[in-house]
């Protein structure tokens, strides 16, 4: 300390300390190796995605008739849909949807964690039983889950005894079918997120705790889930932005019919079948301003000190 | 220093994966044939479906063309199942304007569509040569568009009716009819009386337009440009069968949700006494072989056409495929003597009809196959007036979409018939009049 | 460092591995011994399997049986079984599909971990402007419906030759699931105390190899579970594969071969050869969580923390 401040006493008056000076440079390199780290996925996601979304934005732009553009439309491609019953109908299923499907996502996908992350005689198998529902191709569990659903040949209806139940011929059945069959698929994403999360809580505070004459259920909310919460939030954040955008299951399960149709599958409806690519990028833009909204919502509310750390 | 070595290693590592870019493939390890370069007059056939795989009904026809014309052999490119991907494959490749792919295996409703984007090479001079082959005039009119032709006619399909002969005597003639026998056969056995296509999907479009053309109506106008569904009284009653058929049960249980698959395994299992489905269902239905292996109705399925509403003949709506030729192909002349020929020679038209897919020359109906009376009465089916198609037009599907949106709501009860029917007619021509 | 003396009367212990309890390793609330709560968690096992597996179980008992009466009966246990589904899967080359499918989603895997890596780090770590505003274009960039990406990018990669080609589809997979990795990663790793690190520097180690021995054993639960996020999402994506590769043998995945299944005639579905392709498929599958799974427990026990 006391050389640095005769060195403060020979330096010219205007020029900072060294010790700031240090600070300093550090702090550049710190940052300039901030922007190398960052750069190679930046780059990537850049050149793969970023043109294609200027495309279809620019593209919503324009009024088509079938794949002709016939002129410059302005915002009212954009009106158009913000005014249609359709547009609105899709927005409320989807909502509906995501937060159904993303609530007992969370709490079963919890369970399971709690329970894999526990040690007992064959928990390697339950905890790959957990997880085959993942693995399975989205198209393909969406089949299983209609031919199993579906009143003919019916084989939920035949195991549970409930005859002619149409589980995907009537509102709201139908959307409760999609949900169950989502549960079923992403539970396992968010077990294991969150089983990934519980192996960084360090099992002394439990010990702490315990000696201390703490409940289970009080280890369980004053450690488990505050310390979770990192993982709690990457989980809830990609299960509610992916719900959001759920199309495989509605299309194959019932083609979006009984109230079932979804942002994605009027997206789909408009850019693929139809096609109008003017509709179906308003349509796209729309959908992504709506998810990125959630999503920012989401971070500035849960995520912002968790994921930005001391800043 | 360490972390520039590693971000080396990691660059290092992406060139050689990139340098493998891409595996071998079954044509490789066989010495370098199939793939590789077009032949000087290759043509490549795009189509897709059961037949078009390896030694296929469509793969016969080439190889019977193959002999007779060495110098532009067709080759075929096979497409996904399912109709709507063979289309957006297909698009994929015509709208970057790709010599690709120089015939097409076209669905009857593209011809519009693949037309008005300039995808397709004109068949207007052919027309006359086609006429005189004799190809059915039906099937004609779904490769045409505005009055051109664009494709020709390779194959047609048309909807049957089938039913349980050990519980129905005498196969029904009109809907009302059918209604009577096909109840009261279904309650002495206990099951449901009709499955067909009610999920609200394209098939259901072709059931209702069925029930439609059985009332003698109409979709739109010849010239292509409005919506006739509320003329006289054939919508009406169309849309009000189905919602009857609906609430009185005779439509099956679970039948909103039905596509081809569900009706048929229905049937086939004895769950039901009447169903409307394809002829190609016929043969895992009855008989000796492997494929009906699973069909508990062997003995007791009958095939008619389909009833109307009139109690005079019959009805249907037309599928299939037709060929086009890519306009941005670099072979066009020969590909057009190709599909010409697909639509027109007797050989090939009998070489479909063998294998159970229904031909679209009226010469071969007269020397049909025996053992499949599936073909004798699709030939019924299109040789009758009241047999229709669904318009080939550019915006099809978001008149197929219109269709499928009201009429399911309609006969499920959520929306009163005028009401529907008059949305879908409006809903129609602003799809038209674009 | 070490555990605080078992109170008596406590429970009995189940034995882990004490170099795990050192690294302050979670090792899960401890199991008590009484019968009632190993009936009750048997049963909630059984429950817990029957959940997970009973739609798998349909899926084997169908693709044994014969397409066309598969769905005759509601009975899963009903019917002639046989492995001609299988054998016809193998026969339209499913290996190659297979060999692609995973060359493509282990390149994706790989490449995603390794720059997300250091993305994660640097968002986590290290100080510069702007990262809230980097950490919503980096998620922003994944929440695009991908259909409405295809169109533009069909004509980008047919123009640059990329159709057909392995980078063709990771490329485009590695960019949608980088916003996953480092959300992912960079949440892991800010739960790691900055003292660890501190700690190495000291020692004398540099930013980077403190990153690399220091904080990724330490977050490696988060980077096996990224890992095979990633893996089973390049592994069952259809839009992109089917767009970008939809025909040719040598680059055509597992999720477009399987749409191109026929029956035998028209309209079929060959419902028996799309289950006997999706058990086939998923057995690799299973094989590699059961693997992966106790990396995400047991974590890398080398390196670690020193002193």
């Amino acid at each position: 300390m006391a050389s640095s401040v005769s060195t403060a006493q020979e330096r010219p008056s205007g020029a900072p300390p060294p010790e700031r000076e240090r600070a300093r440079s550090r702090e550049l390199s710190e940052s300039a190796l901030g922007r190398v780290f960052m750069a190679p996925s930046l780059l990537a996601m850049t050149l793969v995605a970023l043109f294609p979304i200027l495309y279809a934005l620019f593209l919503s732009f324009f009024e088509f008739v079938g794949r002709e553009q016939r002129g410059f439309a302005g915002l009212g491609n954009y009106a158009a849909q913000l005014t249609d019953p359709r547009y609105w109908d899709a927005v409320r299923v989807t909502f509906t949807f995501t937060v159904a499907a993303v609530a007992l996502e969370f709490l079963i996908g919890l369970g399971f964690a709690l329970l894999m992350n526990q040690a007992f005689l064959g928990r390697g198998v339950t905890r790959a039983t957990i997880l085959i529902p993942w693995v399975i191709p989205t198209v393909i569990s969406a089949q299983i889950w209609f031919f199993m659903l579906n009143i003919t040949p019916g084989f939920i209806n035949a195991a549970l005894g409930l005859g002619d139940f149409n589980w995907l011929g009537q509102r709201p059945w139908a959307l409760i079918s999609l949900i169950l069959a989502d549960v079923w698929k992403t539970a396992p994403f968010v077990a294991l997120l969150l089983l990934a999360g519980l192996q960084t809580i360090p099992g002394d505070m439990y010990e702490a705790a315990r000696v201390d004459g703490a409940s289970a259920w009080q280890r369980f909310t004053s450690i488990t889930l505050p310390l979770l919460r990192p993982a709690i939030f990457v989980a809830l954040l990609f299960r509610t932005v992916d719900s959001l955008r759920i199309y495989d299951l509605p299309k194959v399960m019932t083609n979006g019919a009984n109230g079932t149709e979804t942002l994605s599958i009027l997206v789909q409806n408009y850019i693929v079948d139809q096609p109008n690519p003017g509709i179906g990028s308003t349509l796209a833009t729309l959908t992504f301003i709506l998810v990125l909204g959630v999503g920012l919502i989401f971070i500035s509310l849960i995520g912002r000190n968790l994921v930005i750390g001391e800043e | 220093m360490k972390s520039r070595r590693h971000v080396l290693a990691t660059l290092a590592v992406l060139t050689l994966l990139s340098t493998a870019c891409s595996g071998s493939s079954p044509e490789d390890s066989t010495g370098g044939g199939g793939e590789g370069e077009q032949g000087g007059g290759e043509l490549v056939w795009a189509i897709g479906g059961a037949e078009a795989a390896v030694g296929g009904l469509h793969q016969q026809v080439t190889e019977l063309w193959n002999e007779q014309n060495p110098d532009s052999p067709v080759r075929i490119e096979i497409l996904p199942d399912a109709a709507d991907e063979q289309r957006n494959q297909q698009a994929l490749v015509l709208q970057a304007q790709d010599s690709e792919f120089d015939l097409l295996g076209m669905d009857v409703i593209w011809t519009g569509e693949y037309a008005t984007n300039g995808w397709v090479a004109s068949f207007e001079e052919e027309r006359g040569q086609l006429e005189d082959a004799g190809v059915l005039p039906g099937a004609l009119e779904s490769a045409q568009w505005e009055e051109e032709l664009w494709a020709v006619p390779y194959n047609s399909n048309a909807g049957l009716f089938y039913y349980r002969t050990d519980l129905i005597e005498a196969a029904p003639t009109t809907w009302d009819e059918a209604v009577e026998v096909c109840t009261a056969g279904a309650e002495e056995a206990g099951i449901a009386p009709f499955v067909g296509q009610g999920a609200q999907y394209e098939g259901m479009v072709v059931n209702f337009l069925e029930y439609l053309f059985g009332a003698e109506g109409q979709l739109i106008n010849e010239e292509g440009t409005e919506s006739l569904l509320l003329e006289g009284d054939a919508g009406r009653q169309a849309l009000e069968f189905m919602v009857q058929s609906q609430a009185d049960g005779f439509y099956a249980p679970g039948f909103n949700t039905m596509q081809e698959n569900e009706a048929v395994a229905e049937f086939q299992s004895g769950s039901a006494a009447c169903m409307r489905n394809w002829p190609s269902f016929y043969a895992q239905l009855v008989g000796e072989g492997e494929q009906a292996a699973s069909s508990e109705v062997q003995d007791s399925t009958g095939v008619t056409t389909l009833p109307t509403f009139v109690d005079e003949g019959t009805t249907g709506v037309t599928g299939g495929f037709n060929i086009g030729v890519n306009a941005f192909s670099e072979n066009v002349d020969a590909a057009k003597e190709f599909a010409v020929w697909a639509g027109t020679n007797e050989e090939a038209q009998l070489l479909l009809a063998g294998g159970s897919l229904p031909p679209v020359i009226a010469s071969a109906y007269d020397e049909l196959p025996e053992g499949d009376p599936t073909l004798g009465l699709v030939g019924d089916v299109l040789a009758d007036e009241k047999t229709g198609s669904r318009p080939p037009a550019p915006t099809w599907n978001a008149i197929s979409q219109a269709i499928q949106q009201n009429i399911f709501a309609a006969y499920n009860g959520e929306v009163p018939v005028e009401e529907a029917l008059t949305t879908l007619n409006d809903e129609i021509n602003t799809a038209l009049g674009g | 460092m070490t555990t605080a003396p078992a109170p008596t009367g406590e429970s009995v212990r189940r034995a882990e591995p004490a170099t795990r309890r050192r690294q302050g390793r979670s090792t899960g609330p401890v199991a008590r011994d009484t019968a009632g709560r190993r009936i009750g968690k048997s049963a909630l096992l059984l429950v817990i399997f029957l959940w997970c597996l009973f739609p798998f179980v349909w899926l084997i008992s169908t693709s044994l049986k014969n397409s066309t009466g598969a769905l005759n009966s509601p009975n899963i246990f009903e019917g002639p079984f046989g492995l001609q589904n299988y054998v016809a899967v193998f026969e339209q080359d499913f290996f190659f599909n297979l060999r692609n499918s995973a060359i493509v989603a282990g390149t994706t895997m790989v490449v995603c971990i390794v720059i997300g890596s250091f993305a994660a780090y640097a968002l986590a770590r290290l100080r510069f402007k702007n990262k809230v505003l980097l950490l919503s274009g980096v998620l922003a960039v994944s929440l695009f419906p991908p259909v409405a990406l295809v169109p533009p990018l069909y004509e980008v990669w047919r123009t640059i030759g990329l159709l057909n080609t392995y980078p063709g589809l990771y490329i485009p997979y590695i960019a949608f699931n980088l916003p996953l990795t480092i959300f992912i990663l960079v949440t892991f790793f800010g739960t790691i105390p900055q003292e660890m690190e501190e700690a190495a520097r000291v020692d004398g180690a540099s930013p980077f190899q403190a990153f690399y021995r220091v904080v990724l054993p330490l977050a490696a639960p988060g980077v096996f579970a990224a890992a095979i996020l990633i893996f089973v999402y390049a592994w069952n994506e259809f839009l992109l594969a089917s767009t970008f590769a939809p025909r040719d043998l040598a680059v055509q995945t597992v999720p477009v071969a399987i749409a191109s299944f026929t029956g035998a005639v028209a309209f079929q579905r060959p419902i028996g050869s799309i289950t006997a392709a999706c058990v086939i498929v998923t057995i690799p599958m299973i094989i590699l969580v059961l693997i992966f799974q106790r990396r995400i427990i047991a974590g890398l026990t080398a390196g670690g923390v020193k002193g």
